[in-house]
């Protein structure tokens, strides 16, 4: 045989065996991306699951990816609308009604009827629901939570706030910015999260930005917990996205963080110093804000055999066995009566964070055009906090604009 | 009169062999380029927001994506905003770019290696440009405000990306940074080719050295500075990474250029089909300064 025959016939046998599916051979493989691969805390958890899930099926294997927050719903938009969508979906809940309105997730209703999830999941399962078909299963049901730094507050002599009020002025009493020293980690550039941040004021304070089936930003209720927002981001650093605020207050940066209670494993990673002063509340708020943050789901497209796949992870996932492994990370588990009063006594923070998430009211849009067009809406919401962020005009004009924008890129009837 | 000499056709066997060299070429370019365009044109001419691809060239042809285009303010604040970036970068970008290539056409130690080094900055992805930046100019943290305050420039810290007064000049800087060695190493090779004669001849004849420039070393480098700006303008017009990775287009907007937009309106509102159409009037946009510019190229180098 020639050699440059040899050569190519090589480079053949190296191309077919390349382009075939990773895996032994047999073997199923589910492409599940999210952006909780690497975050502290629910990482172990998803690497367990998955764990578990391969030894009791051997001939399932999961590919697990990383994705950033930021990026991540972008991708799978791409991902769905290239139609290669993943096995596993996982989303955060806000985004579930855009990708449900395209017809790309599965409908669940007949495969949950043999399980108990409909009597164990709390009324915010209903939010999985869309033209009529349950579409997904809420993984986390959540309260906002008030992360502090307790020696940043002695320093400053004040107390932990328990008004909006008296929250505003311990961020002032904190904050020494020729210092490097801030009040409060909030994030200050474009980021998807900044709507949880406005919406957190809004609804926190009673107010509610959509009312009535109409937008109500110009209500002056709502002004003025939107002004609220604005003061206390001027006692943040500028130019923050979600991580790097988290980061900021885990190195002692800032004395308030406003944050979901996943956040509890970052914070435990702080250093040996710095990690006794760092504590976790509820917000100082007349009704505490929260909501479905995210959900599993089957995309439609799958074939048959990584669908019921795809369902025996979803369902293993939403055994009391893992469930009770998800809400010791800090995640409110959805499942009723997860943690026993044993996990209250052995971490006292659990207690705070089911406290909240029971008590939580959603912060996320409910009225469907909304829901389905979340992104514009979070994008049009985020443009005028960013405007109130980096300009001087007022916060009545700032919000007449964006009810306007909206009414218009966006309208609900 | 001499007579026009007739072509020699080649043998048919030839022929072929020639046709089936330039198959590849052709069917690469048809793959990669053609077939693409001809899918965003299509994009753009089926009104709708259906997301796959499949589904959206199963709708019926309309202009409507262009007339949400062209009558919503944001186009033309993003077109605004793209001419003040393409602007803002090249003026500077082409002065830095020249007074390098005139600084290393000279003859000093250390020449060859800092030539290298110059290439380095165009040699970075812009994303890698972007955080170098914002670290650089972070508002509470950055080195920059920290050196301006004690110097007495500042007397408080500017947040330079998120201030919607300086967010723009903050995005031009990296794109000048990473911009100008492409007009260094452009202008420098063209200056290698000005025949040295013209210098001693100008010298003899008492040119000053800003004479002996605008005499003799504009005139050989012209067409290629000229090229290097149409090309830069191009690539500084369509320019993506940089500002994507540093502000994202805010705040609020203040540094949305068309490229920012394209995308918010493709993976941010789900609307292919006007970010397909807005894709095309970029194209068009640039077909029309490269004709432009492709005349006045063949006027000054003819």
């Amino acid at each position: 045989m020639k050699p440059w025959f040899r050569l190519i016939t090589a480079l053949a046998a190296a191309l077919v065996l390349g382009s075939a599916p990773g895996g032994a051979a047999g073997q199923t493989v589910l492409d599940f991306p999210t952006w909780q691969a690497e975050e502290p805390g629910v990482s172990t958890w998803w690497k367990s699951l998955i764990a578990a899930y391969e030894k009791q099926y051997p001939d399932v294997r999961i590919n697990l990816q990383q994705i950033p927050f930021n990026q991540f719903v972008k991708q799978m938009t791409v991902r769905f609308a290239a139609g290669t969508p993943p096995d596993i979906v996982h989303l955060p809940s806000r985004d579930f009604a855009s990708f449900a309105d395209q017809g790309w997730l599965e409908p669940l209703d007949e495969r949950l009827k043999s399980t108990d999830i409909p009597a164990m999941w709390p009324p915010l399962q209903a939010d999985m629901m869309w033209n009529g078909k349950t579409q997904g299963v809420l993984l986390m049901g959540y309260g906002g939570m008030l992360f502090y730094n307790e020696q940043r507050l002695k320093d400053a002599h004040v107390a932990v706030p328990k008004t909006p009020d008296e929250w505003l002025a311990a961020m002032k009493a904190t904050t020494a910015a020729d210092k490097g020293l801030f009040g409060l980690s909030t994030i200050t550039a474009e980021h998807p999260n900044m709507v949880v941040e406005m919406a957190s004021w809004v609804i926190g304070s009673g107010a509610d930005w959509l009312k009535g089936g109409r937008y109500n930003f110009t209500d002056p209720a709502v002004v003025r917990a939107v002004d609220q927002w604005r003061q206390s981001v001027g006692y943040a650093p500028k130019g923050t996205n979600s991580a790097t605020a988290r980061q900021l207050f885990v190195d002692g940066k800032t004395a308030f963080l406003r944050d979901g209670p996943w956040v509890w494993g970052a914070v435990e990673k702080a250093s040996a110093e710095m990690k006794p002063s760092l504590k976790i509340t509820g917000l100082p708020f007349p009704v505490e804000p929260g909501g479905a943050s995210n959900s599993l789901h089957i995309a439609a497209k799958s074939d048959a055999r990584k669908k019921d796949a795809a369902w025996k992870f979803i369902v293993m996932a939403a055994s009391p066995e893992w469930q009770h492994a998800y809400a010791l990370t800090g995640s409110p588990a959805p499942r009723k009566n997860t943690l026993t009063p044993a996990d209250f006594a052995a971490k006292p923070y659990l207690k705070v964070i089911n406290d909240e998430a029971a008590r939580a009211q959603n912060l996320f849009p409910t009225v469907p055009a909304v829901r389905a067009g979340y992104n514009d809406f979070a994008t049009q919401v985020t443009k005028a906090g960013m405007r109130m962020i980096s300009t001087q005009d007022s916060t009545p004009k700032v919000l007449a604009d964006l009810q306007r924008d909206l009414e218009r890129e966006l309208p609900l009837k | 009169m001499t007579a026009v000499p007739r072509r020699r056709r080649l043998p048919v066997r030839d022929r072929w062999l020639a046709y089936g060299l330039l198959a590849p070429a052709c069917v690469a370019v048809a793959l990669l380029v053609a077939w693409p365009l001809w899918v965003i044109v299509q994009m753009s001419l089926r009104p709708g927001r259906a997301l796959e691809l499949t589904k959206l060239l199963s709708q019926p042809l309309g202009f409507a994506n262009f007339d949400r285009v062209l009558a919503q303010p944001s186009t033309w604040a993003a077109f605004g905003h793209s001419l003040v970036y393409t602007g803002g970068t090249l003026v500077p970008a082409f002065a830095l770019g020249l007074g390098a290539a005139l600084l290393f056409h000279r003859t000093f130690p250390g020449r060859r290696w800092l030539r290298s080094l110059l290439l380095l900055p165009w040699a970075v992805p812009g994303v890698i440009v972007s955080i170098g930046f914002l670290w650089m100019f972070d508002a509470s943290f950055g080195v920059v405000n920290s050196v301006l305050r004690r110097v007495g420039v500042l007397s408080t810290d500017v947040a330079w990306f998120v201030d919607a007064d300086t967010a723009m000049l903050a995005v031009i800087l990296p794109t000048v940074w990473k911009s100008f060695p492409f007009f260094a190493i452009t202008m420098l090779a063209a200056l290698q080719g000005v025949p040295a004669s013209l210098y001693e001849a100008a010298r003899v004849d008492g040119a000053s050295p800003l004479q002996q420039f605008r005499h003799v070393t504009w005139p050989g480098i012209r067409g290629s500075a000229m090229l290097a700006v149409l090309l830069n303008a191009l690539w500084t017009f369509r320019e993506f990474d940089i500002v994507f990775a540093s502000t994202g287009g805010g705040p609020a907007g203040a540094t949305e250029t068309l490229g920012i937009l394209l995308y918010r309106e493709a993976f941010g509102s789900f609307r292919f089909g006007t970010a397909a159409a807005l894709g095309v009037l970029m194209v068009a946009t640039a077909l029309v300064v490269v004709l432009l510019g492709y005349r006045w190229l063949r006027e000054e180098t003819r």
